[in-house]
């Protein structure tokens, strides 16, 4: 399974580099970039899932980022609630309008769900704006920090990657078990996934909500970060560059658009004038990608290796291993016949007959 | 009693009756090849029994169990498995990832404890990985466990497409065409893979249009013409059935 | 009141256009482009541009929005469409339709800018005309004269039945000896005539603003999916309704829950009937 490497040497090196970044990080706007960076992986780490995974193309998920930070600035600034509970809040409202979204629209085809989440993210930028009392309107709200050790631009870097560090943990499980096989059939072969089995509307159902809990605590992350929101800084154009990230990144991978949305959010810090053109660049490139890469940067170079140095695979004959295959297939498994090699003790796995 | 009970089932698009008061039985540990010429509804009837068409008439009955309105993934969950004419396959994933999708129905572990990887969530990947292995050994394709299922030829993903059928521990089996585009080599080891079916105990029903390679092994087959069911019997019976000769078998 | 069935119905024709626009283009590649709404605000900022900026005369901003309008619409089909199409790669199309919306978009911001501009007048008369005024009744006439023209094409003209046998069969169509490719770039240039057309006839109506598009794109869907995919009939007629509704909406709630009112009733609607009013019935999946 495609995902996080099993090499051992990657993901400690990694992580050091990860936890001591606000030791070596030239400067404390690069600090924040890097924060920014963190709070954006974790909304488009777990829409990764839903639409790298399993083909459900969210194109206004931004809505439910807005929500999420929103819900926090509204009850840790206005209302004076403990943090923590503002942002636990985020998360769940988050989660609930994406299963509300999601239970009328998940059913119908591609093309009406995309819609309906970019219907979704005008309704939150019209309620933004008229509920003026409660989001300030146009003019925004201000929004506390998270409590001390939190509050500094170091301790909330280490907040936003202890929480990017759980939501990736929490992805990389859910694809490398037989959920991520079964999401990807979900999204490559509906006929596949259904003829074993696999509830599709369930499935969608469940990793779009994943999906919307994350994008509310990923909101509320946000908003402390900036300390000041305003609808304008939820356009539509943002839940553009979270696509981008995982398009460029290549679908059914996770390191592929964790270093898209490393190197896609970095690019406009890094030259001034890029900020300007964004929203034309990130649509050049991911109509590029689309018609040239649509698997992702990550396998341009496989191709290119392909072409370099064509794998021949040998073509053996096919031979059917008769006795295994009895085995493996028998109705009804009893003591006296063979046990499945390599199967340790009994079985957590019950036969057909005997499930309920 | 056991078995795939189906009841005059009929089914109509448009205008026109693909399926017209068909009845079939399959029975555990058999091979009932389907056979018929073009149009004559074999594929709508796999299609009606595995519930990607609804039924205009007629009942299902599986095990007893009714089908009528049920999803194709309830029908799943009764032990029925099948394959298609063009082999639906994760063409990204390795052939062993593949084939271990068949496992789905037996994964007990939700969304929320898979996330958390808990110890049930790693033992049933061990235990999948393992029935996989072992089918896809069983099926020929050992040596090919972690190709990527795109790179495949047309053969061995057809019995890619079989060993996930088969890792889904089926009591019964549905094959679409599974001999199409074979060589006479691999039509071998086909049949002597779905002999393998019947003699552990699946019900096999196999639509073919190999009719030598469907009557040799079938111990008993059903002929479809423009939807109705005109033989039915063992293979030698229907063979030398004047009106499937006439239909279907030629001179 | 009257004033505001009017607005309702000269917005309703607007959203019906879309909607008709929608099925011109799915009709041959089954194919829902997010571009569709930018059609028609690439020309309606071309008519602006023209007429308003260079002082060129009406018809020469009419002619000019359309044959924009028109290459837009073919450029759509070439690069967003065939390469995607041909590779049979499932919704890719959203993605490039998306990215090429968003591009269009974004330039006509950066140039134009991203203020509403005013359109120019284009029949002399008085601006208290109140029900009268021509901003609503160009879009609502030619969005007649587009309707019928359309039924025309389809019903009576022999390219027109070749359409429908290519949306029909695709494959039996190609077998044929139809170029399908050709039929399918025809059919966007179709639309992009259609959006041309309409868009300039709406310019004062909807001013030429550059996030147009967007709006369109999605009023006009959601017009479609209500009157069903497919039917031209329920184009009108849900794009009519859908303009109705939100400005009586707007009249007695206010302007701002226009688009979630809208919005709401398209879900509730495709709760009960996903494929619409006229739709066939096979919209709902596993």
């Amino acid at each position: 399974m495609s995902g996080l490497s099993k090499s051992s040497l990657k993901m400690p090196v990694m992580a050091v580099l990860l936890v001591s970044l606000p030791f070596w990080v030239g400067n404390t706007y690069q600090l924040h970039i890097a924060t920014l960076i963190g709070s954006y992986w974790v909304l488009i780490c777990a829409l990764n899932l839903a639409v790298g995974y399993t083909g459900i193309l969210s194109i206004g998920h931004v809505a439910l980022l807005s929500i999420g930070a929103y819900c926090y600035a509204i009850l840790s600034g206005t209302y004076d609630l403990s943090p923590w509970f503002a942002a636990a809040c985020s998360g769940l409202l988050g989660g609930l309008c994406g299963l509300l979204l999601g239970l009328p629209s998940l059913r119908l085809p591609g093309f009406y769900f995309a819609m309906a989440t970019i219907a979704f993210s005008m309704m939150a930028m019209e309620f933004s704006l008229a509920q003026d009392d409660l989001t300030g309107g146009g003019a925004g709200l201000s929004v506390p920090p998270f409590p001390p050790p939190f509050d500094s631009p170091e301790g909330l870097y280490w907040l936003v990657l202890g929480f990017a560090a759980v939501v990736s943990f929490l992805s990389w499980n859910l694809v490398r078990f037989m959920w991520g096989r079964a999401m990807i059939a979900v999204r490559d072969s509906h006929v596949a996934a259904s003829s074993v089995g696999v509830p599709i509307f369930r499935l969608k159902l469940s990793v779009f909500t994943f999906s919307g809990v994350a994008a509310g605590v990923a909101g509320a992350l946000f908003a402390s970060l900036q300390s000041y929101i305003t609808p304008e800084t939820f356009v539509f154009e943002l839940g553009l560059f979270f696509f981008v990230c995982i398009v460029i990144g290549g679908r059914g991978s996770i390191w592929g658009p964790f270093l898209g949305t490393i190197i896609l959010a970095a690019l406009p810090e890094l030259s001034g004038s890029l900020a300007h053109w964004g929203q034309f660049f990130y649509g050049v490139l991911l109509l590029l990608v689309v018609l040239l890469i649509p698997e992702g940067v990550g396998s341009a170079f496989v191709l290119l290796k392909e072409k370099l140095r064509p794998r021949k695979r040998e073509k053996q004959v096919v031979n059917p291993d008769l006795q295994r295959l009895r085995a493996a297939i028998a109705l009804q498994p009893s003591d006296d016949e063979l046990a499945i090699p390599g199967q340790s003790g009994s079985s957590t796995l019950k036969p057909f007959k005997q499930r309920g | 009693m056991p078995g795939i009970e189906i009841d005059t089932v009929s089914k109509r698009f448009g205008g026109v009756l693909a399926v017209d008061e068909v009845s079939l039985n399959l029975q555990v540990g058999e091979i009932h090849g389907l056979i018929g010429p073009n149009g004559s509804g074999k594929t709508t009837l796999l299609n009606l029994l595995s519930g990607y068409y609804d039924l205009d008439g007629g009942t299902i009955k599986v095990d007893e169990h009714l089908l009528n309105d049920k999803s194709v993934q309830a029908r799943v969950s009764l032990g029925v498995a099948r394959t298609f004419q063009k082999p639906k396959l994760l063409e990204s994933l390795s052939v062993l990832d593949n084939a271990m999708l068949g496992g789905w129905r037996d994964v007990q572990t939700g969304f929320m404890k898979t996330a958390l990887s808990v110890g049930r969530t790693r033992k049933e990947e061990r235990d999948l990985r393992d029935r996989a292995e072992e089918v896809l050994h069983g099926v020929g394709l050992g040596h090919l466990v972690h190709e990527q299922a795109g790179r495949l030829d047309h053969a061995e993903q057809r019995f890619l497409e079989i060993a996930r059928s088969l890792c889904m521990r089926p009591k019964y089996i549905l094959l679409d065409e599974p001999a199409g585009g074979l060589t006479e080599h691999e039509i071998e080891q086909l049949a002597v893979i779905v002999t393998t079916m019947r003699d552990v105990g699946l019900g096999v029903l196999i639509v073919e249009h190999h009719t030598d390679f469907v009557f040799r092994i079938s111990d008993r087959v059903t002929t479809l013409d423009l939807g109705k069911r005109i033989a039915c019997g063992a293979p030698d019976a229907v063979r030398n059935d004047p009106e499937v000769i006439r239909v279907y078998l030629g001179a | 009141m009257l004033s505001v069935l009017i607005t309702g119905l000269a917005i309703g024709a607007l959203y019906s256009a879309a909607a008709l626009a929608y099925n011109v283009m799915y009709s041959t590649s089954k194919v829902l482009s997010i571009t569709t709404g930018h059609i028609f605000m690439v020309s309606s900022v071309a008519g602006a541009f023209l007429i308003g900026d260079l002082g060129l005369p009406k018809v020469v901003g009419l002619l000019g929005a359309i044959v924009i309008a028109i290459i837009f619409g073919l450029l759509t089909e070439l690069i967003a469409i065939r390469r995607i199409l041909a590779r049979s790669e499932d919704h890719l199309w959203l993605l490039s339709t998306l990215a090429l919306a968003t591009i269009v978009q974004q330039s006509i911001g950066l140039w134009w800018g991203t203020e509403p501009r005013a359109f120019p007048r284009l029949i002399p008369q008085d601006f208290t005309a109140g029900i009268w005024d021509q901003k609503y009744w160009l879009v609502i006439g030619t969005v007649a004269l587009v309707a019928l023209g359309l039924d025309l094409f389809y019903r009576h003209t022999l390219f027109g039945k070749v359409f429908l046998a290519v949306a029909e069969d695709p494959f039996a169509a190609k077998a044929r000896g139809i170029a399908t490719d050709r039929i399918r770039a025809f059919s966007y240039g179709i639309a992009g005539f259609l959006g041309g057309l309409v868009g300039f006839a709406a310019g004062q109506l909807t001013f030429a603003y550059f996030a147009l598009g967007l709006t369109l794109t999605l009023f006009g869907f959601i017009a479609l999916a209500a009157g069903g995919l497919g039917s031209n009939l329920g184009a009108i007629v849900g794009g009519l309704t859908l303009g109705l509704l939100s400005t009586f909406a707007t009249y007695f709630f206010g302007g701002e829950y226009q688009q979630t009112i809208a919005v709401g009733l398209l879900m509730l609607f495709l709760l009960i009937k996903p494929e619409g009013l006229f739709g066939n019935k096979q919209v709902r999946h596993v």
